[in-house]
């Protein structure tokens, strides 16, 4: 049984549509991401399921019931946000009681829980504290412990990293996919970031502009992009694209691009139609540089990361970025290199439309 | 370089030498003569007997009269019934017109209208409505069967007379300061009590509540100095009538002074007020910072 379901689901405000009637379905215990640009409509996408917004049109199911018309309260939710929405007034143990408090259970079943999420988050030094008294990471633990004792049966996160520095990010990352393993709840995750996307998700909803662009998991979306912003989103550094030809060689489909000549990925050579314009796409990882290379190119820049080397390089009219284990770091003396490519990891997209061609 | 300070400093004195004057003119000589007054025999109804120097003798009988203590209760009595009925109606109002719906912007200015209005004209405006039976009130009061109410005529409702005229007034001030206090709380708190489910008065009183606290003990304090001071209205409506039932600190004071013409026990009713409202606010102040000290902790 799905826990989450959209179908259709539609957000104006006003005149202007900001959600065109997205179609999702969350599997129970799925840790699943939205992730996508600013504005394509992510948080808004959010706040329906969490009621915070009407739905326009379309339906909402949680746990195998519409709940469109059901107050927030109802709907067996939980939400973190970006900015931890503590009540700053109050303890973090009294913040916690608060969110309970509707649930009118037992004193003792209330302090069992608090001292439980306690010990999930380690935050038992910390109850006593105000929100003001904490550190960013510590507030938005507090914030998910405050989910965490109401037992939802789905957890809505918006961007809760995105107001922590990159070495605390990592940090609480691991403490949400732990959480998660640990407590095996759906979640509905919304970010920009696609390192947060690839390391936390099970199931990715890449969105822009208020569709849904691709759905799948983050070695699908990695592997098999379905259009070019998919391919251009996912992955850093961004995967080269070329403009290319499709022109015909003894009867077999080779792709032309400026001075490079490519045979065609096997699995998409019945699709190709001769004389398309098309655009290839190459991640920087699979682009080799050896003395076996086909082609010359000219390394112009190139960036040292520890374990590997960005190379920012000139091959003809065509620039491009690979990226090599820096054991295989060309000298740095050495201007011209070779490279190669592997047919079977090009990417092959319809100009025209930029879906990838299948 | 010290020169040039010295020589700015010069400059500067000279830019304030007319604020000083006028200060000094209409502030600080006054209150020197008030006080140089409150220890001298001053009848304005024989100016030109000299003022002789009693020593405490009109600080001995403001604090022993009668009259003074119970203008200092009737004092204490109007602060009470304004202030609390300020303090609900106002933060009432101001939770209104927060709402999002439409026209609260513009209710949210004309209910400041009773505040830009001098106090006299207040006074003025409720005459007309306490009118025992010509005035508006009683005649609407009559239509639902109650009344006539001898408003300002009894001893008995005198002094809520008054107090709902000052109410009329200041509720806009509470509402006012609370309603841009109101718009500093961040939104996301009320979210994620909404998804919570807290009742609508759990979040009101542990949730906002405590988060205005420090804007309405202000607003209250401002209110409780305005209403120890309270006179235009009073004079008015009642002139501290019908017999002494109105009659605050003002009010008395203004009675030695300028009906019996004793300045000098005037005088020293002033100064007996103001060390009255001078130690309350310092034990405000006190209690303030004590509570501040605690939230911080
Ligand atoms: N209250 C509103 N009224 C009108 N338009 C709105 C409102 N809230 C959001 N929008 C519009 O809806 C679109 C989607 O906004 P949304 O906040 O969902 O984006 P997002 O994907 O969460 O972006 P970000 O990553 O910047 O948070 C934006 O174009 C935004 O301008
Ligand atoms: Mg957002």
């Amino acid at each position: 049984m799905s826990s989450v379901t959209l179908r259709k689901v539609v957000k104006r405000y006003g005149q202007v549509e900001v959600v065109h009637g997205i179609d999702l379905s969350v599997e129970e215990g799925e840790f699943v991401v939205l992730l996508g640009p600013s504005g394509c409509g992510k948080t808004t996408t959010l706040r329906m399921v969490a009621g915070l917004e009407d739905i326009s049109a379309g339906q909402l199911e949680i746990a195998g019931r519409v709940v469109n018309d059901v107050a927030p309260k109802d709907r067996q939710i939980a939400m973190v946000f970006q900015n931890y929405a503590l009540y700053p007034h109050m303890t973090v143990r009294q913040n916690m009681e608060f969110a309970l408090k509707p649930q009118k259970l037992a004193a003792n079943e209330v302090s069992a829980r608090i001292a439980e999420a306690a010990r999930i988050l380690g935050l038992e030094p910390l109850l006593a504290r105000k929100p003001a008294q904490l550190s960013g990471g510590q507030r938005q633990r507090v914030a998910m412990a405050r989910a965490m004792v109401r037992t939802p049966k789905v957890f809505l996160f918006d961007e809760p990293l995105s107001n922590l520095d990159a070495k605390l990010r990592t940090q609480v990352r691991v403490e949400i996919a732990k959480l998660h393993r640990r407590l095996g709840t759906t979640v509905l995750y919304v970010t920009h970031d696609q390192v947060e996307a690839m390391t936390l998700a099970d199931k990715i909803v890449i969105m822009k502009d208020g569709h849904i662009e691709q759905v799948g998991s983050p070695e699908e979306v990695f592997a098999k992009p379905r259009n070019l912003f998919v391919a251009t989103f996912i992955g850093s550094p961004a995967m080269n694209l070329l403009p290319a030809k499709v022109a015909v060689v003894n009867g077999a489909p080779v792709l032309v691009a400026n001075g490079f000549r490519l045979a065609a990925p096997p699995s998409i050579v019945s699709a190709l139609d001769p004389g398309a314009s098309v655009t290839l796409g190459i991640r920087p990882s699979d682009i080799r540089v050896d003395e076996a290379g086909d082609y010359e190119a000219v390394v112009e820049v190139d960036e040292y990361l520890g374990t590997e080397v960005l190379l920012n390089l000139r091959a003809g009219n065509h620039e491009l970025v690979a990226q090599v284990p820096a054991a295989a770091r060309p000298a740095p003396d050495r201007q011209s290199v070779r490279i190669g490519f592997d047919a079977a990891r090009l990417h092959v997209f319809d100009t025209q439309s930029g879906e990838a061609i299948r | 370089m010290s020169h040039t300070a010295n020589r700015d400093r010069r400059i500067a004195a000279v830019f304030l030498i007319p604020a000083i004057v006028v200060l000094f003119a209409t502030t600080i000589y006054p209150m020197l003569y008030a006080l140089w007054l409150s220890f001298r025999n001053y009848d304005l109804a024989k100016p030109f007997i000299p003022r002789i120097f009693v020593g405490l003798a009109n600080y001995a009988e403001v604090l022993t009269s009668k009259a003074f203590f119970h203008a200092l209760i009737t004092t204490f009595k109007l602060m009470a019934m304004t202030l609390s009925a300020q303090l609900v109606l106002g933060v009432g109002i101001a939770l209104l017109v927060s709402q999002k719906l439409p026209g609260m912007a513009l209710a949210r200015t004309l209910l400041l209208i009773p505040m830009m209005i001098s106090p006299v004209i207040v006074g003025l405006v409720w005459l007309f409505l306490y009118f025992p039976e010509l005035g508006y009130l009683n005649y609407f009061l009559g239509l639902v069967g109650i009344g006539p109410v001898p408003w300002i005529s009894s001893t008995q409702w005198a002094l809520t007379a008054i107090a709902i005229g000052d109410i009329w007034q200041w509720t806009p001030f509470i509402m006012m300061g609370t309603a841009a206090a109101l718009q500093s709380l961040s939104p996301e708190p009320y979210e994620a009590a909404r998804i919570d489910g807290n009742s609508r008065w759990d979040v009101f009183r542990y949730v906002t509540l405590p988060q205005l606290k420090p804007v309405l003990v202000s607003l209250l304090f401002l209110r409780a100095i305005d209403a120890f001071k309270i006179y235009d209205i009073i004079f008015v409506l009642t002139k501290g009538g019908p017999a002494d039932a109105t009659e605050v600190i003002s009010l008395y004071i203004y009675r030695q002074s300028f009906t019996f013409w004793r300045m000098g026990v005037g005088a020293a009713a002033s100064f007996v007020s103001l060390i009255i409202i001078s130690v309350l606010i310092t034990l405000f102040f006190k209690q303030m910072q004590r509570g501040q000290a605690a939230r911080a902790r």
